[in-house]
């Protein structure tokens, strides 16, 4: 059958006809979407010969051998061609213009003009994002599109971005958004490490229904589009790219700078706590702590730990671009060679890509691309140094050993910076393969192959030295291993046909198919005889402190249909509708097939004859979408029956032991007893979203200020949740659909030209989001295990990471509230000396001056759990950034500004920091803001911890001049530099304010302020 | 043509691609029960139950912590005060999950029946197979009738969600019968074959005998809830002796007296003549389940510095130093219930300890009197292979001679008797008098071996024996209601249930 097919393809071939006349050169053109475009200047530079290309796009014209021909058409870039010395005829696709209005938007399965768009779809400039530096293309994303939220809380080496559009919607499912590359989809976003942002062509953000529903049970949480470069047919062009990054902490770090103060503060901790004070000359564990006064007389070491730690890191990146093409065959190269230096000594990430993309016209409306990526990361984790470490410690013993406060102290730096190994390295390699063929007029087929493997390794050792599991097992080795494959089969027809100038008729179809299996080995040795060969002979163990597991491992299958219509009536009103079928092994028995149905439609009224009068609209398109999209939520095996396994001693042997019932995690005190899971759940499907999303398309003067609005209304239900069962079931939960979060918003962008000269050039975008989240429905009260909240009668469960400083999680989800609000005590600052607090601490500790003010909300002159109430909420009320380029001649300046406002933060550990502690209740020093130390002090999670997240940062500012040199080896160079980060405001009192989703501040790795100097040179 | 080839084209995908899931990497009702090693591995999984520490724990917490010979420290954090003090709830943790492993237990024994009856293994793997898991079953109702009361009965094993409500039992002879046909199933299909950790034909026979007593002497005592039971105690009487009897007589090569009371006790002996069923665990897995730390709960903390315990004959015990002292012995069960010659007290319950030297150490941390029923010289940190008795040869005896009366009772509780040392009983009891010896006799020979509630339940002597339970009523004390969880989410279960 594919022989048939080969031969229908050969047969066409050898039918073209391959006509030469000496000194003409005959050739068609083709607009972007394949169709013959009609009044092309064809001219040959230098000479007067010019033509303009028929009603069938082909054109003919006098040019030697050798000589150039040019392409134009407004609108649509200028192309070049050389005139061959067989004369051979010319094919050539017009491309849109970058700066043109008109822009052409790839949506899921083809690509349409922007002004032909029903359903909400950002574009990302890549030229906004192409000069910062990120490891992962997607988490440049920031602020560059409308209900695009990007989260860059890390600064780790080589640590990645979260992403979401238009809100969280998922409990216990992904929440990101699903992220394609040319048609393959690779997961989801926040991770895309693989491809170089300069290999890039266009990131499409698909928010509504009617864009994200063609993904089907992937497409509830939005869907990112990335399409490479195509080569450009044309001249060979040879671009070095190369940008080097200096980086500093844009804060000081919150340790003690005064030995003194903090011996100080930590002998009036402990006496306060009933304890003996600590520095006060004394001996402790073999550790001598000098009194106060030995500290003043300034002869104990003053260590500078930040010098021991940390350095100023530098990050290179050098990107080789080629691109050549000639008449029948194009080729995109990249390569890329990236390295992040971490701000802690050792700690970096390197990384390796090289992206090929190659397109070769087999016949006449047959092209075959390829697009290859091999990636090779390589990282080193060297992170969590005690930079915090008590000054008065030396580096070194008098012996010229590393100084420790006994055989337990694992934080000395340099003993960490030598024993513990960490790395990790990835290759990931992806390759597609795409077949176009425009099989009549106006009918095409699309056919597509991907392949993707990753595999992943991690070494690790720990020395006896640097953890307690390390010091009681004599070194920890650990092996781990990942393998990773995906594979897609895709292929679609179009088919468009105007009818007359009212009609117009565009259909798609096709399938798809994708397997995915992925596989992990873990192994962990401990008890080496010493720490000479690390985990490099994990044989030299002992043999009973011995692991192995494997964990990860699954398969799934997704066998789907889908299809579009798209039909416009004099180009006026639009209409579209998508369907897509998704068949998945990860669903349960009898769910195995989901439809994901949208439809929208448009009414450009700028063409109608009243608003057309109105010359200063450009544009002014109204959007109405709805559809039904699916979160597939679902882990593969999820819905089966799953046993486990025991160790039972038989007479005298263990042996393996199996039967219905596994255990799923663990709960209670010291998480001592064990969850069955296991059950089956035949019934279980994806997680559905429904989303209505009204929109706005608007532009004036010519589309010099142009404004997109969208109001968005995003129904989740069938959220995954596990629910109780009987305790006589033998089983403690099962996985079930139910739960219900809605997510409505606003989402604004504005833009403008404002000033255009031939010189001078100034523009604006503002972007602007809003989303209300909130949880509709958390099942039934007793069957999921709902608390109640006995002051105002809500249901909610607790959610997020336990915190040990309260002993508790800080977030619930509730009913009727924002996801992930805070939930704990009221503080009305601090007990003063001969105040009522207004309640009676049993244990008489928290009740007495100096301490938090708990507010006693139910009366009854005690806290207790019923006091609680909401005290904050991490979702931000709306965010915003502002992106302002000037430019003058070949000098431009770019400022881009990003804010995220009315968030809450919990500062986790804000009573432990340094500069909280200096500023402490004592009886002379009445604070009303900071409560007295005590070293054994149990906090309760209070609205004390909690703090306004607003912020608004100088997130980029960048300045680079153009010099278009055009001389025998460069054509051109750029130099830039750039700042990141450059300044916050913020009322935040932690290091930095942007945190993640829940809201929650742990430290962590600090954030820096990036100094990036760069050049890219043309040849 | 060219849409043809390609409908064909995703006509030939579509049957390539089956949406059908196979579990990869685990196993499932799908790939398992196929071959007599599964089986056999099936079964240990229901025997595997038992281990775990939410069910295991319970022999002591709900067998000796309510009654008169044992009560928790009184620091000890958690729910072990209620059941001391006879205020559990429905809400009680610890029955909580004493209930949920009782089910645990039944839902693998139920799989084992369902998927060995029918499959194709020799017929002896499945005799044995089946057999056993049919004991298993009617341990697991056993502890749930004797604790809970009416509960619900499930009796194929649950695979769906529509299975996971399970009916309440109509009423408790409902139970009784199930476990009467599980041990009478068990006992045609098993052959005698002592292993250690697994039952056998004479496990079935002495479980039978022990819920035959059960039933007897509850009606016989006027144990409430088994006063309007239909049927006669004197003949519930005669059949756990007819089954006491097997255990006790046929079967003198593999079961019968340890004649050295300290060695039935022995962790290097744990297939001693009296074990019929122990429980398997070993001090070298490597998590807890796999080994106990029941050793822990009894000794005194000293500081982790292992302790020794000094036998009257000058011998050293070494036991972990890093107990935690929680389960302490009552004086007056001590010093009243045992004479002061009884072996049962000089040799297995103590009130100092020693160094290695056999030097007392003081000052003493020991809380109060502690029993050395459950120590492992040989423990590794916490990992010990103290293994409780589930059902042993003295046990059954004692059985019999409370079903059987003076005749046949006397040479068995002398042979006690004589073992710890101490005269026979006096001659010439009446029927009841020589009962209630009887069951003075496993007070002081079973204790702390998880025994003692249920006797002071079949008795009606709850609230007259336990200080704690004085203000109750022997109806309030014979059940502990049925878990919430269970009464909210199964539309079976009224929330009025054992309450």
């Amino acid at each position: 059958m594919n022989k048939t097919i080969l031969s229908i393809i050969l047969c066409l071939g050898i039918a073209l006809p391959a006509a030469a006349q000496p000194g003409m050169v005959r050739g068609t053109v083709y607009d972007f979407d394949g169709s013959p475009m009609p009044g092309v200047s064809v001219v040959v530079p230098g000479t007067t010969r010019g033509v303009i290309t028929g009603e069938d796009g082909t054109f003919s014209i006098e040019a030697a051998p050798g000589s150039s021909i040019e392409f134009w058409y407004l609108g649509y870039e200028t192309l070049v061609r050389k005139v061959t010395s067989d004369g051979s005829r010319i094919e050539i696709t017009m491309t849109l213009s970058s700066d043109t209005i008109d822009d052409v938007v790839v949506v899921g399965y083809g690509a349409v003009k922007k002004s032909d768009l029903t359903g909400s779809v950002a574009s990302v400039k890549m030229e906004t994002i192409a000069d910062i530096n990120s490891t992962s293309v997607d988490g440049l994303l920031q602020g560059r599109a409308a209900g695009l939220q990007v989260i860059n809380s890390s600064q780790d080496p080589g640590s990645t971005a979260t992403i979401r559009i238009r809100g969280n919607s998922s409990i216990n499912g992904s929440n990101a958004p699903l992220v394609v590359v040319n048609g393959f989809p690779m997961g989801d976003a926040g991770a895309l490490t693989q491809i170089n942002t300069a290999d890039i062509a266009s990131i499409e953000v698909l928010k509504d229904a009617s864009a994200s529903a063609i993904y089907g049970s992937r497409g509830a949480n939005g869907v990112i589009l990335v399409t490479t470069r195509q080569a450009d047919e044309g001249m060979t062009s040879i671009s070095v790219k190369h940008q080097t990054v200096i980086s500093q902490l844009s804060d000081k770090l919150d340790i003690w700078y005064d030995p003194m103060l903090m011996a100080q503060v930590t002998n009036e901790e402990m006496v306060n706590a009933g304890l003996s004070p600590v520095y006060i000359g004394q001996t402790i564990g073999g550790i001598y702590y000098p009194s106060l006064i030995e500290i003043q007389s300034g002869q104990w070491a003053d260590t500078d730990w930040i010098k021991y730690c940390l350095r100023t890191p530098v990050t290179n990146s050098t990107t080789v671009s080629v691109n050549s093409a000639g008449a029948k065959s194009a080729i995109n190269a990249n390569l890329n060679y990236f390295n992040d230096q971490g701000i802690y000594k050792k700690d970096g990430y390197g990384r390796f890509n090289a992206n090929v993309g190659y397109n070769y016209n087999l016949f006449k409306g047959v092209r075959l691309s390829t697009y290859t990526v091999l990636s090779f990361t390589d990282r080193n984790v060297m992170n969590g140094l005690e930079y915090g470490r008590n000054p008065l410690w030396p580096v070194y013993d008098e012996n010229g050993d590393y100084f420790l406060s006994g055989p337990t102290d694992f934080g000395h730096p340099l003993v960490r910076l030598s024993d513990f190994h960490d790395r990790i390295k990835t290759t990931d390699i992806l390759s597609s393969a795409s077949l176009d063929w425009d099989i009549v007029k106006d009918l095409k087929l699309h056919t597509q192959f991907d392949y993707r493997y990753k595999s992943y390794l991690e070494d690790v050792y720990q020395a006896r030295t640097v953890s307690q599991d390390a010091f009681d097992n004599n070194g920890i080795a650990k092996i781990n291993a990942g393998f990773y494959n995906d594979l897609l089969s895709e292929t679609y027809l179009t088919w468009n046909r105007t009818f007359g100038s009212v009609h117009s008729l565009s259909l798609m179809g096709g399938h798809s198919y994708s397997w995915n299996r992925n596989r992990g080995l873990y192994t962990t040795a401990r008890g080496f005889v010493n720490d000479v060969l690390g985990n490099e002979n994990m044989n030299a163990s002992d043999p009973a402190l011995r692991q192995i597991y494997n964990d990860g491992y699954y398969e799934s299958k997704l066998l789907s249909f889908y299809g579009r219509a798209n039909y416009s009536l004099m180009d006026k009103y639009l209409v579209t509708f998508t369907m897509r079928a998704d068949g998945s092994t990860k669903f349960g028995k009898n769910n195995k097939w989901g439809f994901f149905p949208s439809g929208a439609v448009s009414w450009k009224m700028h063409k109608e004859p009243w608003m057309s009068a109105l010359p200063w609209v450009s544009e002014w398109k109204w959007r109405v979408s709805y559809g039904i999209s699916g979160n597939q939520g679902i882990n593969a095996y999820q819905t089966l029956d799953r046993y486990g396994m025991e160790k039972f001693w038989h007479d005298g042997n263990w042996v393996s032991v199996i039967g219905p019932g596994y255990e799923e995690g663990r709960t209670g005190a010291n998480d001592r007893y064990f969850v069955w899971g296991g059950i089956m759940n035949p019934g279980l499907r994806w997680e559905t979203t429904a989303q209505t999303d009204i929109g706005l398309d608007a532009s004036f003067w010519n589309s010099r200020f142009r404004i997109t609005a969208d109001f968005y209304h995003k129904d989740t239900y069938n959220l995954l949740r596990e629910k109780y069962l009987p305790l006589t079931s033998s089983y403690d939960k099962i996985w079930v659909n139910d739960g219900r979060v809605l997510n409505r918003g606003v989402e604004l962008s504005l833009g403008g030209d404002i000033i255009s000269t031939r010189d001078w050039h100034f523009a604006a975008d503002l972007i602007w989001s809003l989303n209300r989240n909130r949880v509709l429905n958390l099942g039934d009260a007793v069957s999921s295990g709902l608390s109640r909240d006995e002051l105002n009668g809500f249901y909610y469960e607790v959610t997020g990471p336990a915190i040990a400083m309260f002993n508790q999680n800080a977030s619930i989800l509730a009913e009727g509230m924002p996801m992930n609000i805070f939930y704990g005590y009221q503080v009305d600052g601090i007990i003063q000396e001969d105040e009522n607090p207004g309640f009676i601490d049993p244990s008489a500790l928290l009740d007495r001056p100096g301490e938090l003010k708990y507010v006693d909300q139910d009366g009854d002159f005690a806290i207790t759990s019923r006091d609680r109430v909401i005290i904050g909420d991490p979702n931000p009320d709306f965010t915003a950034s502002l992106n302002m380029r000037l430019s003058w001649k070949q000098l431009s300046l770019s400022v881009f500004l990003y804010g995220v406002f009315g968030n809450d933060v919990l500062y986790n550990g804000y009573t432990y920091s340094p500069r909280v502690k200096a500023k402490r209740w004592t009886p002379d020093n009445p604070s009303n803001d900071f409560p007295s130390l005590n070293n054994i002090r149990q906090y309760y999670l209070s609205d004390y911890f909690i703090q306004d997240g607003s912020f608004l940062r100088i997130q980029n500012i960048n300045l680079s001049y153009d010099w278009p040199i055009d001389g025998k080896v460069f054509r051109s160079i750029r130099f830039y530099s750039s700042v990141d980060n450059l300044f916050t405001f913020t009322r935040f009192d932690g290091y930095d304010p942007e945190v993640g989703l829940d809201g929650i501040y742990w430290g962590g790795y600090p954030k820096f302020r990036k100094f990036t100097f760069g050049v890219d040179l043309n040849f | 043509m060219r849409k043809t080839v390609i409908i064909i084209l995703a006509a030939v995908f579509a049957a390539s691609c089956s949406l059908d899931e196979t579990p990869y990497g685990f196993y499932s009702g799908d790939n398992f029960y196929k071959t007599e090693e599964d089986a056999e591995s099936g079964l240990m999984y229901a025997y595997n139950a038992l281990n775990y520490l939410e069910y295991l724990r319970g022999i002591w917490y709900v067998g000796d912590i309510p009654t008169d010979d044992m009560y928790p420290k009184s620091d000890e954090p958690g729910d072990i005060h209620m059941l001391e003090n006879w205020t559990v709830t429905s809400s009680t943790e610890l029955t909580h999950y004493y209930f949920k492993y009782c089910y645990i237990g039944i839902n693998r024994a139920n799989a084992v029946i369902e998927k060995i009856s029918s499959g194709r293994f020799s017929e002896a793997v499945r005799k044995r197979v089946v057999g056993e898991a049919h004991f298993l079953r009617a341990w697991n109702y056993f502890n749930l009738v004797r604790t809970f009361g009416i509960c619900p009965i499930s009796t194929k094993p649950i695979a769906s969600l529509e299975q996971t409500t399970s009916p309440l039992a109509s009423g408790l002879m409902e139970i009784y019968d199930l476990i009467i046909s599980d041990c009478k199933t068990a006992d045609s299909l098993l052959q005698v074959n002592k292993v250690f950790g697994r039952t056998d034909k004479v496990a079935a026979e002495a479980l039978l005998s022990k819920v035959y007593l059960h039933l007897a002497s509850s009606k016989h005592y006027g144990a409430p809830s088994y006063t309007d039971l239909d049927y006669n105690a004197d003949d519930m009487y005669a059949n756990a002796a007819i089954y006491a009897r097997k255990v006790v007589q046929d079967y003198p090569s593999d079961y019968g007296f340890d004649s050295r009371l300290r060695h039935i006790y022995d962790v290097t002996a744990p297939d001693g003549p009296e074990h019929i069923f122990i429980m398997a665990t070993d001090r070298s897995g490597t998590h807890e389940g796999m080994y106990t730390k029941i050793p822990l709960q009894f000794l005194p903390n000293n500081s982790s510095v292992p302790i020794y315990i000094k036998y009257p004959d000058g011998s050293l015990q070494k036991g972990n130093g890093n107990g935690w002292g929680v389960f302490l012995i009552n004086d007056d069960f001590v010093e009243g219930a045992y004479l002061a010659t009884d072996k049962r007290r000089t040799e297995l319950l103590h009130h100092s300890i020693y160094d290695q030297n056999g030097v007392e150490i003081t000052p003493s941390p020991v809380r109060g009197y502690f029993t050395s029923k459950y120590v492992d010289p040989d423990f590794i940190g916490e990992r010990t292979s103290a293994r409780p008795y589930l059902i042993r040869y003295s046990d059954i005896a004692l059985v019999l001679a409370e079903a059987a009366g003076p005749a046949e009772g006397y040479p068995l509780v002398n042979t006690i008797r004589a073992r710890a040392g101490i005269s026979p009983l006096p001659s010439g009891l009446s029927l009841e008098d020589f009962r209630r010896a009887v069951i003075n006799e496993r007070k002081l020979e079973l204790a702390f071996e998880g025994n003692r509630l249920f006797d002071l339940r079949r008795t009606a002597s709850v609230t007259s024996t336990v200080q704690e339970a004085a203000s109750l009523t022997e109806k309030e004390a014979a059940f502990y209601p049925i878990p919430q969880r269970e009464v909210d989410l199964n539309p079976n279960v009224p929330s009025t249930q054992n309450n």
